[in-house]
């Protein structure tokens, strides 16, 4: 009986196997797939981001079955989505925080990677991928922010299209281009929201790439090396329950900004028409971009403030090159690391406060102080590893790191290619 | 009836902490979402605001929709379609020679300034006669709105009372304009936090049973 | 890999999972009501489903279109040669007595839009015409000739004065 019932599936499946690799690929990616069975809470952010990448792409698509791009009908057909069309408010906001969401959950996702070292070899082009990924989000976000064409809509992008006057010799002209327009105007906001529709495309297409590179070099976990075969576990149903779990935490905690403080992420001057003639007092950027504003701000000279802004993301980006230490676990077993990385943490908080007060003399100072540390933080990494490595082993490891590296040693002995400059052989 | 906090200073800002140093601090108001207050609100506002700022996102129909009295809609609606906008009895022309700016429109006015309702509140009865005679507002000392409630000539408790009952009223009525559909959205919040409460501790004790099969 | 199962609590568990994947679907199902429910007309589509109409100042023989859900509707003020020559009549293709199409003689109210592939028919000698196609109508707004199927379609409507009517409300 129940063969007969399984039977039918069966034969279509084997029909498509015989097409298409289903089967193997389900395998090969999900049920046969091993991850380390000891991957933290930490380890589940990527997947929320996968999954506010396609609420972000749903939501989107259906808010851009009511929205009108012209500077005419914008603001109006936001309300007009907020009041007349069914649960418009709904989708909007979810579009809203969903904005948010996705760059908390981006940032939480690459503080593991810095805590954890999961950005040293071989992770490096996940790394690099996940940092373009991050600019693509960026660009995304910024021209999303104008098509409400509010006042903060308008300044904002007012204020970063002329970031780029700082391009050598033709700085006035790729301001023009950029806008279409001598300010910002209708043809600027319809190419945002073309390219607003578009990039999301280009974010899914390089999250394909990540999550090749993923699968080619497996997780990163909290121990810092790669465990032994037997320390894995198939991929489902192990971390296909524990990412829904935390999807369903996630989505409690979207819940309540969505349903009862979705205002708290919408600007209030950005609930009254874009006006060319009237700057709002104080134009802030949204939370995610704050830390970096503060930056841009920091340097007097104007070229010198966007190339520290660009630098400042980009940053990032060197990690691989400036942590040159074979300590296992990143933070986790560097104490020095540790401290180094909490008061990254804390610089940034600083610099995102400091974005957001209005500049007086004394908050400039502390902004520039605070810009030196993050850069600093960066250059200093080199030297301190490197230290810390030799103090470490001035001290002696302790027995669970000793252990570590000699189980790393032993894997890395299997995987000839993997092995650094000065690894144990 | 259910009241509503108004968190105006409420701002959740994810990477920073709190920044307000500088604004002074407002009284923090509660608005009223029942329908008698807000047609209160809105009888005042038709009487004391409406001849001067349009509320070109609410139509009559959405007064009638919310179950504010219809023969009250009629008679400020006169002859307008049901489906007019509330705009303003006077031309921007008409505002620019007396006030030298178009009065703005009032339908986000509760969401369109930080502090929001506690803002609009404090700012309608922030008018004061200053010692030259001249009336000013202490939350904004550049407007060009006239004290339209009478504040700021009222000194007798009792009167300056029911002046703050009615601000209370038009603020009620603006919160509501700038957001109608938020008593569905609470509503339909506790259902979907309620569900999401018990998928998650379902998908938690499912998780634990799956990963109990691990040695 | 490490993996070990010991199937003792297996019929726990696949209740469990079961539920668990009940509950999840229905959520991601109710989940899809705002998005399929934000397609519908919104609700100022919606209020513009009624359109009131004034008759008075048409005289005997006169025709209006009213704009009604973004429709023609063809309003007609019948002379009595017309009223006789309906009232005689049942119609061609699709036999219907006048008394069921009008309810007052004297006012037909008719949507114009042909009953074959939409087109607005004009208003030709006795009747309609349909230029897409050729379809005919009387002045009862009956088909008298193909292609079209049906007559035109009465929409809902009432008097809400002697010389004003409703369109969308019966």
């Amino acid at each position: 009986m129940i063969n007969k019932i399984i039977k039918g599936p069966n034969r279509i499946i084997k029909w498509i196997d015989d097409r298409f690799p289903l089967t193997s690929f389900v395998k090969h990616e999900l049920t046969g797939y091993p991850t380390p069975r000891n991957l933290s809470y930490w380890w589940n952010f990527g997947f929320l981001a996968g999954f506010v990448l396609v609420l972000q792409v749903v939501t989107g698509i259906f808010l851009a079955m009511h929205y009108k791009a012209d500077v005419a009908q914008s603001f109006d057909s936001i309300q007009h989505i907020m009041r007349d069309v069914n649960y418009g408010w709904l989708l909007r906001y979810m579009h809203s925080t969903g904005a948010s969401a996705f760059f908390l959950v981006i940032y939480i996702h690459m503080a593991r990677t810095l805590y954890y070292g999961s950005y040293r070899a071989p992770r490096e082009l996940m790394w690099w991928t996940g940092q373009g990924l991050l600019l693509l989000l960026m660009a995304t976000a910024f021209m999303g922010y104008l098509l409400p064409w509010g006042q903060m809509s308008f300044w904002g992008a007012t204020v970063i299209t002329n970031l780029f006057r700082a391009t050598p010799f033709i700085g006035e002209q790729v301001v023009v281009w950029l806008r279409g327009d001598y300010t910002v105007g209708d043809a600027t906001l319809t190419r945002f929201f073309a390219l607003h529709f578009l990039f999301p495309f280009l974010i899914i297409g390089a999250v394909v790439v990540h999550l090749v590179a993923l699968h080619t070099v497996k997780s990163s976990n909290p121990s810092g090396i790669d465990l032994a075969a037997k320390d894995n576990i198939p991929f489902h149903p192990y971390f296909t329950i524990k990412d829904f779990f935390g999807l369903g935490v996630f989505l409690l905690v979207f819940s309540v900004f969505v349903f009862f403080i979705p205002n708290s992420l919408i600007e209030p001057a950005n609930n009254i028409p874009a006006n060319p003639m009237v700057t709002p007092n104080h134009i802030v950027p949204e939370w995610y971009f704050l830390p970096f504003y503060a930056i841009l701000r920091s340097v007097p000279n104007m070229v010198g403030g966007v190339v520290a802004m660009g630098l400042s993301v980009m940053m990032f980006a060197f990690m691989p090159f400036l942590d040159r230490s074979r300590i296992p676990g990143g933070a986790h077993f560097r104490p020095i690391f540790r401290v180094q990385f909490y008061l990254f943490l804390l610089d940034m908080l600083v610099l995102g406060y400091i974005g957001y007060i209005p500049p007086t003399s004394q908050s400039i100072l502390i902004g520039q102080i605070a810009t030196l540390c993050y850069f600093g933080s960066f250059f200093v990494i080199p030297f301190i590893s490197i230290a810390e490595e030799r103090w470490l082993h001035k001290r002696g490891l302790p027995p669970e790191v000793e252990a570590l590296i000699a189980s790393e040693a032993h894997e890395l002995s299997k995987f000839p290619h993997r092995r650094r400059k000065g690894d144990i052989e | 009836m259910r009241r509503l906090m108004i968190k105006p200073l409420v701002v959740l800002m994810m990477t920073t902490s709190l920044a307000w140093a500088s604004e002074a601090a407002l009284e923090n108001i509660q608005v009223e979402t029942s329908v008698a207050a807000v047609e209160r609100g809105a009888d005042n506002l038709m009487n004391d605001c409406h001849s001067c700022h349009s509320l070109k996102y609410i139509k009559y129909r959405d007064l009638v929709t919310f179950g504010i009295d219809k023969k009250k809609i009629e008679a400020w609606r006169g002859d307008q379609a049901l489906d007019a906008p509330l705009a303003s009895l006077m031309t921007d022309d008409a505002a620019m020679q007396s006030f030298g700016k178009v009065p703005p429109d009032l339908s986000l006015m509760t969401r369109a300034r930080e502090g929001g309702a506690s803002y609009v509140y404090a700012y309608l009865l922030g008018y004061y006669n200053t010692p030259d005679g001249v009336t000013s507002n202490h939350l904004f000392p550049e407007t060009k709105m006239p004290d339209v409630l009478g504040i700021s000539g009222t000194t007798e408790p009792a009167q300056r009372a029911e002046l703050q009952g009615k601000a209370h009223d038009i603020v009620s009525f603006l919160a509501w304009a700038a957001d109608p559909h938020e008593e569905e959205r609470y509503r339909l919040g506790y259902y979907v936090i309620g569900y999401l409460l018990i998928l998650t501790s379902l998908l938690y004790f499912v998780k634990n049973q799956i990963w109990s099969r691990l040695k | 890999m490490a993996e070990n199962d010991t199937s003792s609590d297996t019929g726990r568990r696949n209740f469990l999972v079961g539920l668990s994947a009940l509950v999840g679907g229905a959520g991601a199902a109710a989940a899809c009501i705002p998005f399929v429910s934000s397609m519908n007309p919104s609700s100022d589509v919606l209020a513009k489903a009624t359109t009131e109409f004034d008759l008075a100042g048409m005289n005997p023989g006169d025709m209006r279109t009213v704009a009604w859900q973004g429709k023609p509707v063809f309003v007609l003020r019948r002379t009595e040669e017309q009223i006789k020559a309906m009232a005689a009549s049942s119609g061609g293709l699709d036999p219907e007595p006048d008394q069921k199409r009008a309810k007052q003689p004297e006012w037909l109210v008719v949507v114009g839009v042909c009953t074959h592939m939409g087109c607005v028919p004009n208003k030709e000698g006795p009747g309609w015409t349909c230029h897409c196609h050729g379809s005919q109508y009387d002045d009862s707004g009956r088909v008298l000739r193909g292609p079209a199927p049906k007559n035109l379609d009465v929409p809902p409507y009432r008097f809400i004065a002697a010389d004003k009517i409703i369109i969308g409300e019966a």
